[in-house]
């Protein structure tokens, strides 16, 4: 079916299961659908914008409320909504890190928290995961105190995830802010993978920036997230122009240099919206969600070969999983090679394993209903069986 | 104008968007339960009554 002559429609959603690992926090919901059918034309929230003319003063729709509520529901002092989880990392990077400063990342960074750092010039450094894929507060304290000899300066922000992309192992985020800050240094924490599914406090963590991705984890359109902080770093963060023209003398109000003026308008900031009562419901059911990702990493972990990358029990959704002993086997034989696993999933109506992926893969459980779980378990013990493989 | 036209059209698509949510939670078998069935039969007979009324206005 098209949308139009060159773009089919979407349906995956409607047709088949899909735990490809990015998409499941970020589909949205009901509401989030209705309001970005209203809100479909790219100035649609700006109707109502009244002086001083920026996005988180709208009272019409609610932005303004919103904003409070998003500040207040992650337990930090103010938030500002962004075109992603990156352009978050951007604007804290461009106002925390002065050219050629040390700044810490991990080895489980985001490719945009590097390129956000390097567009600042920070001089990069990394914190080693540990033997389990961890982040430590003891091994962010040892390359604090590693970069500050090697550099003579003391790094000027540490980034690091809540929740990492690649096990999707939560991290010991209170005791890294708490060894940062020993040092003031102050604590980024990239939520992509915890606002939004999972209950988030940014003062009991004690970082100073939280950020989120809207698409990833708010259910919400992309591209969204948001950035907040408290009150020591907002008028840093959120500082506004002083930008004045030279020949025309105009100067530009209360827009935010680092915001660009407006950032979410339209679709993006409607769903934001829109899902944030059931985004707020949700989390308070993270237990239910993990307890899915368990069952279902049971099921396939029944299949002989098959182990678990990510830390187990598993405490996320998102998991990486090894399946060199099992389904890599069939792939070595099978006449779809490696395409055999995607293929036998789609046809059993499961999407979102990367087609040809036999060896190590991710997938995220998240939003499913306890019928789909069932379904999945079935589906990949179906499909090893089928292939020969033993299902303890 | 024809508010009454406008009004009938984004709650049809609101009804359409409740329709697709169900075919999204039971995907991909598509077996409705009980419940299921009665929130589809709702938002069916909702949604012939505001085309009904699409018909009345630009007819």
């Amino acid at each position: 079916m098209k949308c139009t002559a060159d773009i089919d429609t979407r349906d995956v959603e409607e047709l088949y299961i899909n735990i490809d690992p990015i998409q499941a926090g970020g589909r949205l919901t009901v509401d989030a659908q209705k309001a970005a059918l209203a809100y479909s034309d790219g100035y649609s929230v700006c109707d109502n914008c009244r002086k001083p003319f920026r996005l988180d003063y709208i009272n019409k729709p609610p932005i303004a409320e919103f904003h409070r509520d998003c500040a207040e529901w992650l337990n930090m002092d103010a938030v500002r909504l962004v075109p992603g989880a990156r352009r978050g990392f951007q604007a804290v990077a461009s106002s925390m890190v002065e050219k050629g400063d040390p700044v810490l990342l991990t080895a489980l960074s985001h490719y945009t928290e590097f390129v956000s750092l390097e567009q600042a010039g920070a001089d990069i450094h990394e914190i080693p995961m540990d033997e389990h894929h961890h982040i430590t507060a003891d091994n962010a304290a040892a390359r604090i105190e590693d970069v500050t000899r090697k550099t003579g300066k003391t790094p000027s922000i540490l980034f690091v995830e809540h929740v990492d992309y690649q096990y999707g192992n939560i991290h010991e985020i209170a005791g890294i802010a708490k060894v940062a800050h020993q040092y003031d240094i102050p604590v980024l924490l990239n939520g992509a993978y915890s606002v939004g599914i999972m209950p988030v406090d940014g003062k009991a963590l004690g970082v100073d920036f939280v950020i989120g991705s809207g698409h990833k984890s708010m259910a919400a359109p992309a591209p969204s997230g948001l950035v907040a902080t408290t009150d020591e770093y907002a008028d840093i963060v959120f500082r506004t122009t002083q930008a004045k023209g030279d020949i025309t003398g105009r100067t530009f109000g209360i827009k935010e240099v680092e915001m660009m003026g407006c950032t979410l308008m339209g679709v993006t900031v409607v769903g934001l919206m829109a899902s944030f009562p059931a985004v707020k419901e949700r989390v308070l059911h993270w237990d239910r969600e993990v307890k899915n990702s368990n069952l279902v990493v049971d099921a396939l972990c029944a299949i002989d070969g098959t182990r678990v990358e990510s830390d187990m029990p598993r405490e996320h959704t998102l998991t990486r999983i090894n399946t060199l002993d099992s389904f890599d086997k069939v792939a070595e034989i099978h006449k779809k090679r490696g395409y055999f696993l995607s293929n036998a999933l789609k046809k059993k109506g499961v999407i979102g394993v990367i087609p040809g992926s036999t060896r190590v893969w991710k997938f995220n459980t998240y939003g499913l209903t306890d019928a789909q779980i069932a379904h999945l378990c079935r589906v990949f013990q179906e499909i090893a069986r089928e292939n020969g493989l033993t299902v303890s | 104008m024809s508010r009454r036209a406008v009004d009938a059209l984004f709650q049809a698509l609101y009804l359409l968007t409740d329709i697709r949510f169900i075919l999204r939670e039971t995907a991909p078998v598509h077996e409705l339960d009980d419940e299921q069935k009665v929130r589809a039969g709702t938002a069916i007979e909702k949604l012939k009554k505001q085309v009904t009324i699409l018909e009345e206005e630009l007819s």
